[in-house]
């Protein structure tokens, strides 16, 4: 079609979505809406998938959600008909945990359908076991709340007043929840106004072939950013710290296949599903959890491509049924944000393996909001506060080091002044800033991570920190960049009675404790030892790097505030050579794979798919556990210490899952 | 929203002004990137314009030799002139490239990263290569003391002597310019910051320290210290050009005091502007706005949305009946800013913004733009990328030797030469390819300023129907038509000469500062009013005492109130602007039904179960001038238009009328398509639309459809 209508369109299609977007945003009820933009809009073509999508508002990362099989499950659409859904399974992974509720209406032009608008909100409730339905420990699907199968919300324009009360009754907050379906009905209808205007304007059959022609466009753009990456294999694999049932780490696989830019993205040798709610409901295809970073990737290297499933089209995905990235139900997924996550890291390490500008070295990676619940007063009520949603750096790329203390890439969420935690909670913030010497070293040095210490002025309180990861295995760097320093939580740091933490589920603390909560710091990127001494100095200057890093992991003498150009270049010339090609995953992740290698969990995984599903969880733990009966909590006992013996644990890992394939 | 005051020093509100003498002869000077353009009122023939090359440099210059010009054009003498009233963007400029400074930050304990940490956010999650913006305080010029406050006033920790010596010891020894002290909850408890800025001062000589609460006492400490920086970071280069200008002007024989502009759209004498430089910064678009809200006065448009095209971007506003619409959530350069301002927003390209072809072959204009210098292609000043400007001289728009009265000669061949390497790239061949690149750039640089201006109307739940457009600035006369078809606007206002409407602005602007109080309190709790009612009587005081010390242009002055008012358990706030009613005696039902109401519009919904909390409130205090009479338009028949120009449609060249301005008088009406031409813009009327002048020198542009009368 005509590039001037297509460019124009583009814009308004854009600007459709973003308008319903503003409209969720005002009229929407829940907390999630307003402060933590955790809702969508979006424009929808006759195949299901996203031609406009808002750049500006809501989650970026749903762009590549699918809504044809919730489509196909409710056929015979007439104008004026609202679907709802929330359920993972029956809408093949459109909804990814319960309490995200998406609405689908068609949009008729002289009778026949020409689009769709979609949009999602995060409900504060959605029923189930724990008020907000969200916790790490629930254990299947039913424990997380109301499921609801693809059906007609509205029919005609008439709300379905059954649906309407058995939903009402299953959900703590009924009437907010009734608030926010309003708010998405009113942002489905701008959508339709607008869609109304740009076929006024354009005509219909411009306004169909658009959508087409506008996915063309971005697959293009697409493709010309991919075919950066040389044809061949590349693999990366990360691990969540744990499942919270046992303390081993469940590893997450990528094999990402590159052919003249076209992506397949293979999670074969993924750890099978969790007993607890991290898994991710994917159906194995390509899903916008396996892909979000990649529409990152794109923006950055091209930030004039449209906004919609095109991105994608050179795009494919597998990943086994039962792992923990397509988990099969009743699995619980209601924190599957953390494992998705890991995925982001993964597929930016395949990514820079094929062209090292193309992307940066690990960010902090971690989106942890830190809860400070009080007592239950003898009223019942309970004060439960956000003090801060901690994040970490940014990690550093070719040219340019990392960002201290932000990492948009994971929530780009504003933080909440000191002033206002301390007018809400019975807490004395003593320290928030950077953590000094968390980035990790590099010739661009990785952003440095974020410390939090509060202390605690009433007795009988809780802290919460969901989300918390990269305890054990610290944020990567990358071609001869080192890792940063992982997340660390210290109850009384420098006081009697200091206790390292390891994660967090609920820590109990009394009046005058102190709680330092120590962010993750990015992956530097580059050889450290020909990092430009001044750059050093700098950091030096700025408190951002000791002295003591500074020699000892950048070979930079540092004397009366002046770099020492001798000794450092002696100290320089003194190192052994180091491979500085790949991605640094640090000294634990070495030590725990000197026991489990990418060879033992494939051979381990095989034997355990070939379980029925329920058992494999357990017989994984008697595998893993054969070998090192005392894996520490992820943040406790290093791994060098713990696995220093290596050999014997391998020979016991070996028994145990032979063993295992016999029985 | 606003209310007389008859509790102050300063006498009665003023709500009906004596019109303006012919004794005052006022000056407003607006200092743009190119040109420095002044209005001159109170002259016997009327207004007085003028435009003088700007002088990067030393703006003072421009301003020194523009000034001579345009009194001596009305022949007038210096002494005659009675006020000067000047827009700068020297602190805007200044905090965006880094030239201020240095300056060093105290705080409490713990805190020094207040700066560094701000609020966790990057501009937008998708763009891996953004940066953090570059520091105003270094880290290792930012110092903790020992005293910190709890959120009640307890005093936690209070310096010793030697603490105040040890950090006075590191501030000199790093030799910073000046210093803002910012403790943890002094927006309530000022007092242990002032001692801190008042102890390190007695031993800091010649150092300049602020205390945050003095400037802005509102909660939020990254917000709060980035005032107080921000202010102590621009002041030493402001006050140097605040006096260096004062002599210049004086030597010269000006005898008249000289004020500032400032962000709210009003004015401070050069004392308060030297003192908080920091209320200037966002002036110079604040005044084009002022200007626009009056002289909307008198028509039928009471809700405009104003346009000023520059080279490198447009921007937009919004006034109500004569008001403009005022945020609290802006920035400055890369910095968010929470002192009230008039709420313009960028929309997109600008004059200079630049076209190009992307490897897919589709056309995109900008966000690169070759701003003033080395600007379009057609200004030959280097310039070899061709922009939006290049574009409306391809199709016919402009004429080459017309443009700035003909003072600057543009070369519309070169313009051309520079749209055909674009022509291949898209396909277009023949004698016409230029003009079609022209034209399809034009519509989708339109297309996208339509899309923003949707999306910021859709934001604040305002209907594009009850709007017109009003433009100015060089090039918002000439693309205004084609934004108001696009977002479906009804009319565009178009005032008498809009490349000079900041400096007409800076003449129009009252003498205005805002007051704010941090509070904290339940509405309906026990003695909430109280302490409300002493904040505001202490506001109202503290800013009558302020408006004492501005000088005695002034015809009378009023006093408003708004609050930041939130449902308990929200952490964002929304402005609520008080009526008269409330400000006389507010209580807590009025105050509640008042935020109910501004919830709604917002958010769709009121919630009348939960507590209404009020964070804090705000007095602006208004020191009205004088209004200047706008001579009104003269009735003149409707004559044959002056001359045709060959014009680019469609696809098509096609002859179309060309007026001058000054032709149509009151009650004259064109058709479109048409172009009226004036000294300082080009005005381009498209088919499907007519314009008629009014009495007040306007230009109505309508539908024609809905014309009729």
């Amino acid at each position: 079609m005509d590039k001037v209508t297509l460019e124009i369109l583009g814009r308004q299609v854009t600007a459709a979505a973003e308008g319903m977007g503003f409209t969720l945003q005002r009229t929407g009820r829940t907390l999630y809406v307003k402060e933590a933009s955790d809702f969508g809009t979006a424009l929808v073509g006759l195949d299901g998938r996203f031609f406009g999508y808002p750049r500006t508002i809501g989650v970026s990362h749903f762009l590549d959600l699918d809504c044809g099989p919730t489509l196909r499950a409710v056929p015979d659409l007439e104008d004026g008909d609202v679907i709802i859904t929330n359920h993972p399974f029956l809408s093949e992974g459109l909804s990814t945990h319960l309490p995200d509720l998406n609405l689908i209406r068609p949009y008729f032009h002289e009778g026949r359908i020409v689009a769709y608008g979609w949009c999602f909100i995060h409900s504060a409730d959605i029923g189930g076991r724990v008020p907000s339905s969200i916790s790490p420990s629930n254990t299947d699907l039913f424990q997380e709340g109301l499921m609801i199968p693809p059906m007609k919300l509205v029919r005609r324009g008439e709300m379905n007043p059954d649906f309407l009360t058995l939903y009402r009754s299953n959900v703590r907050t009924p009437d907010q929840n009734m608030g926010d379906v309003r708010a998405q009905l009113a942002a489905l209808h701008v959508g339709r106004l607008s869609v109304a205007e740009m076929i006024a304007q354009h005509g219909v059959d411009v306004f169909l072939e658009a959508q087409e022609a506008l996915q063309d466009y971005a697959d293009q753009k697409a493709r010309a950013v991919f075919a950066r990456i040389p044809d061949g294999e590349y693999h990366a694999w990360d691990y969540l710290d744990d499942d919270m049932v046992s303390t081993f780490p469940v590893r997450i696989r990528l094999t990402l296949r590159v052919n003249s830019g076209r992506f397949a993205l293979d999670f074969s040798g993924t750890d099978p599903q969790v007993a607890t709610a991290y898994n991710i409901p994917t159906l194995g295809r390509r899903h916008a959890w396996f892909t979000a970073r990649l529409i990152g990737c794109v923006a950055t290297h091209d930030p004039s491509i449209p906004m919609n499933a095109g991105v994608y089209r050179a795009v494919t995905a597998f990943a086994p049924a039962g792992s923990v990235v397509n988990a099969e139900p009743p699995a619980a997924v209601g924190v599957r944000q953390p494992t998705g996550r890991r995925i982001f890291d993964m597929m930016t390490a395949a990514l820079l393996q094929g062209d090292r500008t193309l992307m940066a070295a690990a960010s902090g990676g971690v989106s942890t909001p830190v809860v400070l619940a009080e007592e239950e007063t003898a009223q019942g009520d309970r004060n439960v506060v956000v003090l801060e949603p901690m994040i970490g750096g940014m990690g550093a790329r070719e040219g340019h080091d990392g960002v201290d203390g932000r990492d948009s890439g994971t929530s780009n969420l504003a933080n909440n002044p000191i002033e206002s935690i301390e007018a809400a909670a019975p807490v004395l913030v003593l320290h928030y800033g950077l953590r000094e010497d968390s980035g990790g070293p590099g010739r661009w040095r990785g952003g440095a991570g974020l410390a939090f210490t509060f202390k605690v002025l009433r007795d009988g309180c809780t802290v919460l920190a969901r989300g918390m990861e990269r305890c054990r295995f610290p944020p990567w760097g990358a071609f001869g960049g080192r890792p940063g320093l992982p997340f660390r939580v210290i109850l009384n740091h420098g006081l009697p009675g200091e206790q390292v933490i390891g994660k967090i589920d609920q820590l109990s603390v009394e009046a005058g404790d102190t709680v330092t909560i120590l962010t993750p710091g990015a992956g530097g990127f580059g050889d450290p030892f020909v990092r430009d001494p001044e750059a050093v100095l700098r950091d030096v200057i700025l408190r951002v790097v000791s002295a003591e890093s500074a020699a000892r992991d950048y070979g930079v003498v540092i004397r009366e505030g002046a770099v020492d150009a001798e000794a450092t270049e002696a100290l320089r010339a003194a190192r052994p050579p180091r491979d500085t090609a790949g991605i640094d995953y640090g000294e634990e992740r070495e030590a725990y794979e000197a026991v489990f290698d990418d060879d033992a969990m494939a051979r381990l995984n095989a034997a355990l798919f070939a379980l029925p599903r329920r058992q494999r969880g357990r017989a994984r733990l008697r595998v893993m556990q054969a070998a090192v009966p005392d894996m520490p909590q992820a943040g406790h006992r290093p791994l060098v210490e713990v696995l220093a013996d290596s050999g014997a644990a391998r020979l016991r890992f070996e028994d145990a899952l032979a063993a295992l394939v016999r029985a | 929203m606003s209310a007389s005051d008859d509790r102050s020093a300063a006498g009665r509100g003023g709500l009906n002004p004596p019109r303006q003498t012919s004794a005052e002869v006022r000056i407003g000077i607006d200092v743009g990137g190119t040109f420095t353009d002044f209005v001159l009122s109170g002259a016997p023939g009327g207004l007085v314009f003028h435009k003088e090359p700007s002088t990067p440099a030393d703006p003072s210059a421009a301003v020194e030799s523009g000034l001579v010009a345009v009194v001596a054009k009305a022949g007038l003498a210096m002494g005659d002139v009675t006020l000067v009233v000047h827009g700068t963007t020297l602190g805007l400029n200044a905090i965006i490239q880094r030239r201020g400074g240095p300056i060093g930050l105290v705080t409490s304990p713990g805190n020094t990263d207040v700066l560094e940490v701000a609020r966790c956010r990057m501009p937008n999650s998708v763009d891996f290569h953004l940066t953090k913006e570059a520091a105003l305080v270094p880290r290792n010029l930012c110092f903790a003391i020992p005293a910190r406050l709890m959120v009640d006033g307890t005093v936690l920790m209070r310096p010793e002597p030697a603490d105040y010596d040890r950090v006075a010891g590191s501030l000199r020894a790093a030799g910073v310019a000046t210093v803002a002290v910012m403790l943890l909850h002094s927006y309530l408890h000022p007092a242990l910051e002032a001692e801190v800025a008042r102890e390190l001062a007695a031993r800091l000589p010649g150092v300049a320290i602020s205390a945050s609460a003095q400037i802005w006492p509102e909660s939020r400490e990254y917000e709060r210290a980035l005032v107080a920086v921000l202010n102590g970071f621009i002041a030493p280069l402001m006050q140097g050009y605040f006096s260096r200008l004062e002599s210049r002007l004086a030597a010269r024989g000006l005898t008249a005091p000289i004020s500032i502009t400032t962000s709210n759209g009003g004015s401070v004498g050069l004392r308060s502007a030297g003192e908080r430089p920091i209320e200037t910064v966002l002036s110079g678009p604040a005044s084009g706005v002022v200007a626009a809200a009056q002289a909307a006065a008198g028509t039928r448009f009471t809700q405009l949305i104003t346009l000023d095209m520059g080279g490198t971007s447009s921007d937009i506003a919004l006034t109500k009946a004569g008001e403009p619409e005022y945020t609290t959530r802006t920035t400055v350069g890369d910095f968010p800013l929470v002192m009230p301002v008039v709420n313009v927003s960028a929309i997109g390209a600008g004059g200079g913004s630049i076209l190009w072809v992307d490897p897919q072959g589709v056309l995109k204009v900008g966000p690169r733009s070759a701003g003033a210098a080395p600007g379009p292609v057609c200004y030959g000043r280097g310039g070899t990328e061709p922009t939006v400007t290049d574009c409306y001289l391809a199709i016919g728009w402009i004429d080459p030797d017309a443009f700035l009265g003909g003072r600057m000669r543009l070369d519309r061949a070169a313009a051309e030469a520079a749209l055909l390497p674009l022509a291949a790239r898209l396909g277009f061949t023949g004698a016409d390819a230029p003009a079609r690149v022209a034209e399809a750039a034009l519509a989708v640089a339109t297309a996208a300023m339509a899309t923003e201006l949707a999306k910021g109307l859709a934001q604040r739940g305002e209907d594009a129907s009850q709007f017109a457009l009003m433009p100015f600035g060089g090039a918002g006369p000439t693309h205004a038509n084609l934004l108001a078809e696009a977002a479906r606007l009804p009319a565009v206002l178009v005032p008498p000469a809009p490349s000079t409407f900041c400096a007409l602005g800076a003449i129009l602007a009252d003498v205005k500062r805002d007051f704010v109080r941090s509070l904290r309190l339940r509405l309906g709790a026990e003695g909430a009013m109280a302490r409300l009612r002493a904040a505001l009587s202490a506001l109202s005081a503290e800013a009558t005492n302020w408006l004492a010390g501005e000088g005695t242009m002034l015809a009378g002055h009023i006093l408003s109130a708004t609050t930041e008012m939130r449902y308990a358990g929200q952490s964002f706030e929304l402005t609520v602007d008080w009526t008269a009613e409330a400000f006389d005696d507010p209580t807590p039902d009025m105050l509640a039904e008042l935020f109910h109401r501004v919830h709604e519009g917002v958010y769709g919904f009121r919630d009348t179960a939960s507590a209404v909390e009020l964070t804090s409130l705000r007095v602006r205090v208004t020191g009205r001038m004088a209004p200047v009479e706008l001579p009104a338009a003269p009735m003149l028949p409707s004559a044959a238009p002056p001359g045709t120009r060959r014009v680019f449609r469609a696809g098509s060249w096609r002859d179309v009328p060309v007026w001058r301005r000054e032709a149509l008088g009151f009650g004259a009406e064109v058709a479109g398509p048409a172009i009226l031409e004036q000294e300082d813009s080009t005005l381009v009327l498209l088919p499907g639309w007519v314009l008629r002048a009014d009495r007040q020198g306007n230009l109505e542009m309508l539908r024609a459809a809905t014309s009729t009368p």
